[in-house]
């Protein structure tokens, strides 16, 4: 190794600089302080600032009523063009239905049923496939043990579990759960481990350097860098366990929403089948909102 | 703010003799070969070459995330083993955790020791407002600028008093206003600290600005090719880059690293490619020829 020794040739004198950090570009701008705005100049901001999203809230709108009036218009003139509407309940009929299952006691009973169980299965999966993933991804040991099997139960329809189901349990009711667990398990599963592969191993260096030990890196880097993926799991989850549900209840039930909907065709309560779908429909859209809104509850960082 | 001041005297890193080789196909490649660096107690040390001569490499050696091949690691006398606290680290990709605001990113380190959010909460907010961030503290950082998210990132580093400060091409991604003034910090914060610093760069003003002495590397596999003191006066200050003792340090690095980067480049760039235009077109001009 050589040695430079580079000389200096001209003293320069330096004031000494006090520790203070220059302000550096902001992103964030002060806001402009308010002054007294007219009601109407303020709605008209309002207006203009949220334009998008008014236009397609009303092409929503108009969209949804041009279903419905598709709809009415097919069942009216019976149309039976190869597909049959004759049969087919008019809006106006499936109104009628809602209304008087808005009266019955039954029709509750059917709805809270299906929570009920769309709530068990859906959370026992939440509450193993989690966990499990986080290991998993974390231990390839575990990894390499676990996934040939589940990659070989994966893709069984939750559907093609209900005779297995219905021997493996002591009662209808717990098949029934059983099958609504396995189907949301997987996507649970899957989402959860693929988030743990996307974590950037810079920020686990990052917490190392600070001082953080296995358990700490788990809680505090792995975890929440997975937490995007898992609430997609999570979400894909929900939607699959409705699916499995209704086909579980349709097949071997004697309550639920999906029993309900199968029930109406054996009893030639045609409006009845078209109420069933429109609450399976909006039960499924709630409980993925429900799940949306908790991720954004829990994950502020992501506005996503 | 005990946690944050470090006593004199400590954060002496030694690398002797360090090889690092890593086993591929084609047999073991050598990325770093017999190099040996040291940072006495305090001192700010650059260490700078071309890009893949391995100063990364030795960087992530001292912070315990590689184990050399052959050699020595030493801090205070003690073999680096592992990754800790002691030896604070700055990343290029700034490394801010995406899930926690400023203030609990720079509050990490004081809560992996153990220390209750109250004192926690009073030392960051005292680092943060050092560095102008204070009033970012509730923010996440993807709502940060680059030097700011780095600001943040030193200070996160600094906050548990470690012994020594290490940084990998901190700046690297930055605009150059902005990396000006972030080595202007640094240096201010430094010698208020009084921490051993272990810079990694290709930047060689940067190198110069900050340094006490800075060690230039050979093209893979590195080695130390030479080092040089920085004798220039304490604080430094941006119009010093215009000084001539800054352009004559400045220039005899230049010719070392230029040396180095053109063999790093491999064979297809020489002197002679890099005259550019400077090509015989037998009197025609270039669009006649294409």
């Amino acid at each position: 190794m050589e040695r430079v020794v580079l000389k200096m040739t001209e003293e320069d004198t330096v004031e000494p600089v006090e520790f203070q950090a220059p302000q550096v570009n902001t992103p964030v701008g002060k806001p402009i302080p308010a002054q007294p705005v007219s009601l109407l100049i303020l709605a008209g901001r309002w207006l203009s600032l949220h334009r998008a999203e008014l236009r397609t809230f009303a092409i929503g709108a108009v969209s949804l009523c041009l279903f419905l009036l598709s709809w009415h218009l097919l069942t009216k003139y019976r149309v039976n063009v190869h597909v049959r509407f004759v049969n087919v309940p008019s809006p106006s009929l499936v109104f009628e239905s809602f209304t008087k299952a808005m009266h019955d006691i039954k029709f509750f009973h059917h709805v809270t049923l299906s929570c009920r169980r769309i709530l068990i299965g859906f959370s026992i999966a939440a509450v193993i496939a989690v966990p499990l993933g986080l290991i998993m991804g974390r231990f390839r040991f575990a990894r390499d043990v676990i996934f040939p099997v589940s990659e070989i139960m994966r893709p069984i329809p939750a559907i093609a579990w209900v005779p297995m189901s219905i021997m493996l349990w002591p009662s209808n009711e717990e098949s029934i759960v059983f099958i609504t667990f396995l189907g949301s398990f997987f996507p649970i599963l899957l989402n959860t481990l693929h988030g743990m592969a996307t974590v950037d191993p810079v920020l686990v260096r990052a917490s190392q350097c600070l001082g953080a030990k296995e358990f700490s890196i788990f809680r505090e880097v792995y975890f929440p860098a997975a937490l995007p993926n898992i609430f997609t799991g999570l979400t894909v989850g929900m939607g699959v366990a409705w699916v499995s549900l209704i086909a579980a209840e349709m097949i071997s039930g004697q309550f639920g929403i999906g029993y309900f909907t199968w029930e109406a065709y054996s009893l030639v309560q045609y409006p009845d089948i078209a109420l069933g779908m429109i609450s399976i429909g909006v039960l499924g859209l709630a409980s993925s909102a429900t799940i949306r809104g908790l991720g954004r509850l829990i994950m502020p960082w992501s506005r996503g | 703010m005990s946690e944050v001041t470090t006593i004199g005297g400590k954060g002496k890193i030694e690398v002797t003799n360090f090889d690092l080789s890593y086993e591929t196909l084609d047999g073991p490649v050598e990325a770093v070969s017999d190099a040996s660096i040291c940072v006495n107690p305090g001192e700010f040390v650059s260490v700078i070459g071309p890009s893949g001569c391995g100063k990364s490499t030795m960087l992530n050696a001292v912070a315990g995330f590689l184990k050399p091949t052959r050699g020595r690691v030493t801090v205070d006398g003690e073999v680096v083993s592992g990754p800790s606290a002691d030896r604070g680290m700055v990343f290029q990709q700034y490394s801010l955790f995406p899930w926690k605001t400023v203030r609990e990113n720079v509050e990490f380190g004081l809560k992996m020791k153990g220390i209750d959010s109250y004192t926690r909460q009073n030392a960051a907010r005292t680092l943060l407002n050092l560095t102008g961030l204070l009033q970012f503290e509730n923010q996440y950082p993807e709502r940060l600028s680059g030097g700011m998210k780095q600001r943040v990132g030193i200070v996160r580093a600094l906050a548990t008093g470690p012994k020594v400060l290490l940084l990998d091409e901190p700046f690297g991604s930055l605009d150059a206003q902005t990396r000006i003034i972030m080595q202007q910090i640094l240096t201010n914060m430094w010698q208020h600290l009084k921490i051993s610093v272990l810079f990694v760069t290709h930047d060689i003003d940067e190198a110069i600005f900050l340094s006490d002495r800075v060690y230039c590397m050979t093209a893979r596999p590195g080695t130390i090719k030479a080092e040089i003191a920085i004798p220039l006066d304490r604080p430094r200050q941006q119009s010093m880059m215009m000084s001539s003792e800054f352009l004559n340090l400045r220039s005899g690095l230049m010719s070392l690293i230029r040396e180095e980067s053109l063999k790093a480049m491999g064979g297809e760039v020489n002197e002679a490619a890099l005259q550019g235009l400077n090509i015989n077109l037998n009197g025609q001009s270039l669009s006649d020829v294409i």
